[in-house]
């Protein structure tokens, strides 16, 4: 009862701000959900494509070194003891159509997902072409039925199909299933021809069954194609090479148990798994990313929640004669504080009611954002915001509203502490505050020094949650100590604001000084959202330079080679032998290096090993060592020998230096190989341990390398070589020629892209403080009303009032973006040396971004100047007849 | 010469569906030196009388002209600058601003009206010693006790030589012997320099101050008679009339409409409030 009158009625008539803390506060927990969101839609994607392909696969058969040699089926001939089994090819493949709604340029067009590199030739398919990368499914249908469900369309209906009439569509070598949605999408019929790619050469296909949507159809959006396990060996150039053997396990088997005893029988090299640990594998893989877009979405939160400590802090103080008169009548202190909790809660209910449903919307753009970073990076998914479901909007929830009511406890027990007497005396409490209690100072202090304290700790379980919190710390440190800094800023700015801002100036510095409790927690949300700015364009910039001088080190080589627009990290698209001779045949080209690489598990971390030519790399390539102090000439001993080097990231997450020796699983069994040098690498949080291509050769087979590094003779322009080259391997290659240039420019470019999401994140947090200044602003002037009144009386004109709000504002963006660059600093400090180096495994080194910076200042301070422009157009709208004492 | 002259003045707010009318048709005229007491029940429009004179609101008919210009059509800002040149105001709760010092309070106008920041600091120093408060320039409001207040107030109401000083309940907030030195300090700067003091009161002795003392009820003027310092003059005044009538305070009236009775008042200050029981009412 009291609170409908007291809290429900006056939050109704300050419509505006509390329309404003709700705002705030469902941006604030609108992003946290958004970011949830597209966290879960980057692993949901892969794992619902996952459990559509897995089917009733119980466990999984695979082979260090990706591949697994058919001839070693053999070997296998005891799985059917535990139940059924069936070979998969298994692979992203781009698949060419004709397409009726593709533009006439469309030839040559990017893969979807792509990554920069310009295709040498196109699919051998009339244009226009449209290219799709699909989910390719090789299958032994006569084996395979009783794991997936296939359902052929007949027309519009689902026709029963016998195995004989899947073998009559799959035995031709050309034969491809698409599903109903792809071969609309394109205006696909039956008959067509499609063509396909995993590497460099087009196979060309014919299409001979369509696929409702169901059982493995289903994945990526319909992007799914169906072949004979010999055709699609054949159509990705892996003959002779299975991906995985599927295990169907007898009825009543336990598949625990039925693991275990598989790997016991399984010959060396070889695996078995459930279908699902793939996706918690992917999980892990994405943790750190997750785990830091998470915490840079709590500051958007965190913000939010200061304007809620404001907007309570505002009716504590405007209402103290209230309050006195309610504790007069007998309202007890608790009764009171629960009044003002029930505020911020009331508040908050609504605030997390609106930021839900707005956080699922955000996710479109977060998911837009992210989903390139993480299919350049990790996996290829079809990120897609998951539906808005009773578990978000309980997260949305349990942030929201605890977090709200913590903010207002301060203010709350403020309330509480009002005596009865505050209605007697009217006490207003707006008169000049110079003296600063001791705690403003001490407890700043405190947290900065915890701040460096808890950056100290190793990570826990590979998150940097004491970075977080050490960041967290001079945050919150930074923030309690704005009152000192507001006290200091107005005694050394009281000449420039006097002699220069005029009147108005003097006004604004009299006005600054009265309000530094109220102005405080604002100016530091602004603050605290300007120095993650700060923090984050350090890192950026640093991490930025320290990409682009490395790229320029390590990119020697003149020309670079891959038959995948992913590069040499796709395994699979591997350059012919044809094509290496074509390229060592030309006249300019002095040397090359091929880089080979398969997927492995190290240490329950999936890790990349990789071959090259060590002979090449030394003498020729750019490569930076972190250790040894001499890396390049320990990489030249290791040549031939069982020895690797490591990737900075591998060599931090799972503790190898140099001299050390780890064992890494190959086709024939686990092989020891000692530790050579720790290199610089930035292409991939994945740890990757290169061998020289001769070691690689003979405990993994022979493998065609997926990228080539191409030497030029001195003089050679890379341009013309390029151009030759192309003419001399022809249209039907599928190839992707870089030069050194053009490379460093994609590279950068897909740096820029991963750090969109974090400009996004930043800009919202910045926008809500901005907020949090104008309805500060907002508050004061309307709590001064009567001082407005009495300065419109003695002769301020408008013009006067806009500039004494305006430049109040100014100068508390100022002030805010000082503190900001100041605390910035430190936390880029914690972001470079500490969050980074934990997350990811790289060493950044540090750049300032002056420019950067400086121009951000001023935009601050513009900005919020711009911020004071409403208050200071409402406050010149005061009539001076406000002053009245009748009123 | 006429330095107010307010013809027909209506003001009506709407307050919910009805309409509230303040002031029904008042006409009133100020001489330059003229020094008018406006008196009357609470609510009776006294105050909205003054703003109205003192371009602070306008009226919904009627016109008011300073020193002979009309202040009808003025936007807000031409009419600040008007209250800012021409203009002091005097209030029961002092209204200084509490953020600024003493001396800054003084200066305020003078600042706001563009003048050199030197002059007004000169400005500010004379006037501070004339009304007894040179030690307190740098203090804030809040130090103040309450007459040092509303002496601060009135500094600031004349430091930039107004021709009409307006002054609502300017001795609500004090005591008896503080109240007594603001209506001298009020009735001084009136011969001094000459400006029209319209001061609206509700204390017997602070109106007996005036030269004229004129009453208002219910949104009217009501016609006085010249009086002494006796309290009850203006109520016994009214009682022997009974006609609303509009009044021309000063020298000699100046505009008179053919069906208007204009009394003209003279004289007759008397020290006021010498005899208040129980005036503690400082806010200081």
């Amino acid at each position: 009862m009291l609170f409908r009158t007291f809290i429900v009625r006056a939050l109704l008539q300050q419509r505006l701000r509390s329309a404003v803390t709700i705002a705030s506060l469902a941006v604030g927990v609108g992003v946290v959900v958004a970011i949830q969101l597209a966290n879960a839609s980057s692993v949901r994607g892969f794992e619902t494509a996952l459990e559509a392909i897995a089917g009733r696969t119980s466990l999984e058969i695979t082979s260090a070194g990706g591949a697994l040699d058919e001839t070693r089926l053999a070997e296998l001939g005891w799985l059917r003891e535990y139940g059924l089994v069936s070979p998969v090819i298994d692979a992203d493949v781009v698949l060419a159509v004709t397409s009726a709604s593709a533009s006439p340029r469309a030839r040559g067009t990017p893969d979807p997902g792509s990554g920069g590199f310009e295709p040498a030739a196109g699919p051998p398919v009339e244009p226009p072409v449209a290219l799709e990368t699909v989910r390719l499914l090789g299958v032994d249908i006569l084996r395979d039925r009783p794991f997936r469900d296939y359902p052929l369309l007949d027309g519009d209906a689902i026709r029963e199909t016998t195995t004989e009439a899947f073998l009559d569509r799959l035995t031709d070598p050309q034969s491809v299933i698409l599903t109903r949605v792809l071969a609309d999408r394109h205006g696909v019929a039956m008959g067509d021809a499609v063509a396909l790619a995993s590497g460099e050469r087009w196979a060309s296909l014919r299409v001979t069954g369509i696929l409702a949507a169901d059982g493995p159809a289903q994945v990526l959006d319909g992007n799914f194609a169906l072949m004979d396990v010999a055709a699609a060996q054949w159509a990705v150039d892996s003959l002779g090479r299975l991906d995985r053997v599927d295990v169907r396990l007898a009825d009543g088997l336990d598949v625990a148990a039925a693991e275990l005893a598989i790997a016991a029988r399984l010959p060396r090299g070889m695996t078995v798994r459930r279908p699902s640990s793939r996706g918690a594998e992917v999980e892990r893989m994405l943790r750190a990313f997750h785990f830091n877009l998470t915490a840079l979405s709590l500051i958007a939160l965190l913000v939010g929640l200061f304007l809620v400590y404001n907007t309570v802090s505002v009716s504590v103080i405007a209402r103290r004669a209230e309050i006195g008169a309610l504790r007069t009548v007998g309202a007890t202190r608790a009764g009171v504080a629960a009044l003002f909790l029930g505020e911020a809660a009331a508040l908050a209910v609504v605030g997390c009611a609106l930021g839900a449903p707005l956080g699922w919307l955000m996710a479109h753009g977060a998911v837009a954002l992210t989903s390139s970073t993480v299919s350049q990076f990790w996996i290829a998914s079809a990120a897609e915001v998951p539906p808005l479901d009773a578990r978000m909007v309980a997260v949305a929830f349990a942030v929201g509203i605890p977090l709200a009511l913590a903010a207002a406890a301060v203010p709350a027990l403020e309330a509480a502490r009002v005596a009865p007497l505050a209605a007697v005396r009217g006490d207003r409490d707006l008169a000049a505050r110079a003296r600063l209690p001791r705690r403003f100072v001490v407890g700043p202090v405190i947290l900065f020094a915890s701040g460096a304290l808890l950056a100290l700790p190793d990570p826990v379980g590979g998150l940097p949650v004491f970075g977080m919190l050490a960041a967290l710390a001079v945050v919150l440190g930074a923030a309690t100590l704005m009152p000192a800094v507001l006290v200091a800023f107005r005694s050394a700015a009281g000449t420039a604001l006097t002699r220069w801002g005029r009147v108005e100036g003097r006004l604004a510095h009299a006005n600054l000084g009265a309000a530094i409790p109220r102005l405080s927690i604002s100016v530091a949300a602004l603050a605290a959202s300007l120095a993650m700015m700060v923090a984050i364009a350090v890192m950026v910039g640093s991490f930025r330079e320290t990409v682009a001088y490395w790229v320029g080190q390590t990119l020697q080589a003149d020309l670079f080679v891959a038959a995948s627009r992913r590069g040499p990290r796709d395994a699979r698209a591997a350059i012919s032998e044809g094509t290496e001779a074509v390229i060592a045949a030309h006249p300019a080209v002095a040397a090359i290096d091929g880089f080979a690489s398969v997927e492995a598990r190290h240490g329950g971390e999936m890790i990349t090993i990789g071959a090259g030519r060590f002979d090449v790399v030394t003498t020729r390539g750019g490569l930076q060592f972190k250790a040894p102090a001499d890396g390049r000439a320990a990489m030249a001993r290791a040549a031939g020998r069982d020895a690797v080097v490591v990737s900075e990231a591998f060599s931090l997450k799972h503790g190898a230096r140099p001299g050390d020796r780890i064992e890494l699983a190959t086709p024939g069994g686990p092989v020891r190989f000692d530790v050579a040098a720790v290199y610089y690498d930035y292409s991939s949080d994945r740890g990757v341990a290169v061998m020289d291509a001769a070691t690689f050769a003979r405990h993994f087979g022979p493998r065609r390398p997926a990228g080539l590094s191409v030497y030029l003779a001195p003089g050679a322009d890379p341009e013309t070589v390029r151009d030759e080259l192309r003419a001399a391997l022809g249209p039907e290659r599928r190839l992707f020629i870089n030069t050194n240039a053009s490379l460093r420019t994609s590279v950068l470019r897909i740096f820029d892209a991963t750090f969109a999401i974090t400009y996004a994140l930043e800009a919202i947090a910045i926008a809500v403080s901005m907020f949090g200044i104008a309805a500060t602003l907002l508050a004061l002037a309307l709590e001064r009303r009567r001082e407005i009144a009495m300065l419109r009386l003695v002769g301020a004109e408008s013009r006067h009032l806009r500039r004494m709000i305006v430049i109040e504002a100014g100068a508390l963006g100022v002030v805010a973006q000082a503190v900001g660059l100041g605390v910035g600093l430190a936390l880029s400090v914690i972001l470079i040396y500490v969050i980074n180096v934990q997350s990811f495994g790289w060493t950044i080194q540090f750049h300032l971004p002056a420019g950067f910076l400086a121009q951000a200042t001023v935009a601050v301070v513009a900005g919020s100047a711009l911020a004071g422009l409403y208050p200071a157009r409402l406050a010149a709208r005061f009539a001076c007849n406000d002053l009245s004492d009748a009123r | 010469m006429t330095v107010l002259h307010a013809r027909g003045l209506h003001k009506r707010y709407p307050r919910g569906d009805a309409e509230v009318t303040a002031v029904a048709g008042v006409s009133l005229t100020l001489e330059r030196g003229a020094f008018a007491a406006l008196v009357g029940p609470s609510g009776c429009g006294k105050s909205t009388l003054l703003h109205l004179c003192g371009a602070m609101d306008r009226p919904t008919a009627g016109e008011v002209r300073l020193e002979g210009r009309s202040l009808t059509g003025l936007d807000d800002d031409a009419l600040t600058r008007v209250r800012r040149a021409r203009i002091g105001f005097v209030f029961q709760s002092f209204n200084l601003l509490p953020t600024l010092t003493v001396g800054e309070n003084i200066g305020l106008p003078l600042l706001l009206a563009g003048r050199d920041s030197g002059d007004a600091r000169q400005r500010v120093g004379e006037w501070a010693e004339r009304i007894g408060i040179s030690h307190r320039l740098d203090h804030l409001p809040a130090q103040l006790s309450g007459g040092e207040a509303q002496r601060t107030a009135i500094a600031r109401a004349v430091v930039h030589d107004p021709v009409l000083l307006l002054a609502d309940e300017p001795t609500g907030n004090l005591d008896t012997a503080n109240g007594r030195r603001i209506v001298e300090l009020l009735r001084e700067v009136n011969r001094s320099s000459g400006a029209a003091v319209l001061l609206v009161t509700h204390d017997p002795a602070v109106a007996a101050a005036a030269e004229r003392v004129l009453e208002m009820r219910d949104g009217r003027l009501v016609p006085t008679a010249e009086r002494g310092p006796d309290a009850d003059g203006a109520r016994r005044t009214r009682s022997e009339t009974g006609v609303a009538a509009p009044a021309s305070v000063g020298a000699r009236p100046s505009v008179r409409a053919p069906e208007e009775t204009v009394s003209t008042v003279r004289g007759a200050a008397a020290v006021p409030g010498a005899e208040r029981p129980g005036a503690e009412r400082s806010a200081s």
